[in-house]
């Protein structure tokens, strides 16, 4: 296969962008993307456009989107399609990129996710993020996902004797990487005392899904995150001086059964393992040779059940990893130095592709003061879609000096 | 005299589907047997439907949660739901109303008519401390 890197990267803020129109939130973010690939006039190199978007036809009622981006952003005749894997588009809008180049079908590729979720009410976005799940066995009920986190996290915590300060400890963390990450919705400081110690911390963070609070939480947010992708083989290589490519190294994905309840052990992912053990297997990596993740923290349980399931820590061992700063920006495995979807936000399409910008971002070590990892040789993204019924993982390497 | 008093009443069920050729059972319904490969056709057209059988008694809580944020459409201020595990090995999600549930416990499963968050009304499980 032909190897495939990132040439370009660009991002909006996120947070509630309710005012604006998705597509140009997308286009924003394309054009982010092009003007960091050094792109202005000849953008008819870009043969094709994969978009990842959730929820347009529900929450904004727009479909064809990847036409109208193509369209807005003025690259006509170039190849579009929507990619919708639930909260796993957008990395799973990378894949195909990849895939695109790798077949030799094109040589470069634009990947743009993006979702506008604040222009609906909180329970309207819930009740939509909730349509993915089984309609008569499970979102019939009202159930949600937030439910299957909350119900996740307390058997999680019943098995391996995990406390809602360790928890605490997860967001205070993200926090303290998203607060410096200048894209981040919520850039507010979060100390454990705030959230946690303090006898009126339940004050301000209250349960959502019990055992799991307001701060164990991701917020609904609005926003796009964009990738220019090209072979390292192609003559088109020459148009990208402006930064050092990124090789995209691995790239795995994996499903598991859509009810939740079905699972043999509902504790044990296997669509997270599957998919990174084909990312570590096409890539020649283990886990030991990662240098920092970014984590789909969409509840913060996700951050310690994914890391371990992706091999940093055995089974029920993340949260001691926690509370001695292992997974910290100065650690020995930094997880979700953007701030994750804690701090950093879920616009549910930009997901995957926004952590893949912050792999690209910390490899080319462009991280902000106080949250760039030191000497970082390869990162890894895993994007949860489901209750953890499609993830995919994708490892980017900075390559040879 | 003719008596009305059953007529068109609904009995509130939920069903496990059994596969015709091995005997497995399955909640819900899948459209073919992960043990035998065996196909199911919910029209009966092509081949005959699967056996189902009424779903409800004695489980055993194995997760829940109390849901504060509720989708649009629910007026409450919380829901319980949990996850159960029947003596026959189907597990189903469902409503709780157990005001304080112990992951492990006997519970009762029922079936009622209930609204889903767009008003439509549907056949689902609550499960209830055993009486």
């Amino acid at each position: 296969m032909r190897e495939v890197s990132i040439v370009g990267i660009g991002h909006t803020v996120f947070g509630n962008l309710s005012d604006f129109d998705l597509v140009d939130v997308m286009g924003f973010a394309s054009g982010n993307a092009l003007d960091d690939a050094g792109i202005r006039e000849e953008r008819e190199i870009i043969e094709q456009v994969f978009v990842a978007n959730m929820g347009g036809g529900i929450l904004n009622h727009q479909t064809g989107i990847a036409s109208s981006l193509v369209s807005r952003m003025d690259m006509e005749p170039a190849m579009a399609e929507l990619i919708e894997n639930g909260p796993a588009s957008g990395a799973s809008a990378v894949k195909m990129g990849y895939m695109a180049i790798a077949s030799g079908m094109v040589d470069v590729v634009m990947v743009t996710g993006g979702e506008l979720m604040r222009t609906v009410t909180g329970w309207e976005g819930t009740d939509f993020v909730a349509s993915l799940l089984h309609p008569e066995a499970e979102y019939n009920y009202g159930l949600t996902l937030p439910a299957y986190g909350g119900m996740f996290t307390r058997m999680y915590m019943e098995r391996y004797g995990l406390t809602e300060r360790d928890l605490g400890l997860v967001a205070v963390k993200d926090h303290q990487n998203g607060e410096k990450n200048p894209y981040a919705h919520v850039r507010v400081p979060c100390t454990i005392d705030a959230i946690h110690d303090n006898e009126n911390a339940h004050v301000i963070n209250n349960y959502i899904a019990e055992p799991l609070r307001m701060y164990g939480m991701c917020p609904v947010s609005d926003g796009a995150a964009s990738l220019i992708l090209c072979a390292n083989d192609s003559p088109k290589m020459k148009y990208f001086t402006k930064e050092k490519p990124i090789l995209i190294s691995g790239i795995g994905s994996a499903t598991d059964t859509h009810c939740v309840h079905n699972r043999k052990d509902p504790l044990i992912l296997d669509a997270v393992r599957l998919a990174a053990e084909r990312a570590y297997a096409m890539a020649e990596l283990k886990p030991a040779d990662i240098s920092f993740a970014e984590l789909h923290d969409a509840f913060v349980i996700l951050e310690l059940a994914i890391s371990e399931e992706i091999g940093f820590f055995p089974r029920g061992k993340a949260a001691e990893a926690v509370r001695n700063g292992v997974t910290a920006i100065d650690g020995a495995k930094p997880v979700n130095t953007s701030g994750g979807l804690k701090s950093k936000g879920h616009p549910v399409g930009a997901t995957g592709v926004s952590q893949v910008f912050e792999l690209v971002k910390q490899l080319r070590e462009q991280g902000e003061e106080g949250r760039q990892v030191k000497n970082p040789k390869h990162g890894m993204a895993v994007n949860f879609g489901g209750f953890g019924n499609n993830v995919v993982a994708i490892i980017c390497s900075k390559g040879e000096e | 005299m003719i008596d009305f008093s059953a007529y068109g009443v609904h009995t509130p069920e939920v069903y496990a589907h059994k596969c015709p050729s091995c005997g497995k059972l399955f909640y819900p319904a899948p459209m073919i047997c992960s043990d035998c490969g065996e196909r199911r056709d919910p029209s009966g057209i092509i081949f005959k439907d699967w056996d189902t059988i009424s779903l409800s008694g004695e489980c055993t809580l194995l997760a829940w949660t109390r849901v504060y944020a509720l989708p649009e459409g629910y007026e409450m201020q919380y829901l319980l739901f949990g996850i159960v595990e029947f003596p026959n090995g189907l597990r189903a999600s469902g409503r709780l109303k157990v005001d304080q549930p112990d992951t492990g416990m006997k519970l009762n499963a029922t079936v009622e008519i209930m609204d889903n968050s767009k008003g439509k009304e549907f056949d689902g499980f609550v499960f209830e401390l055993m009486v």
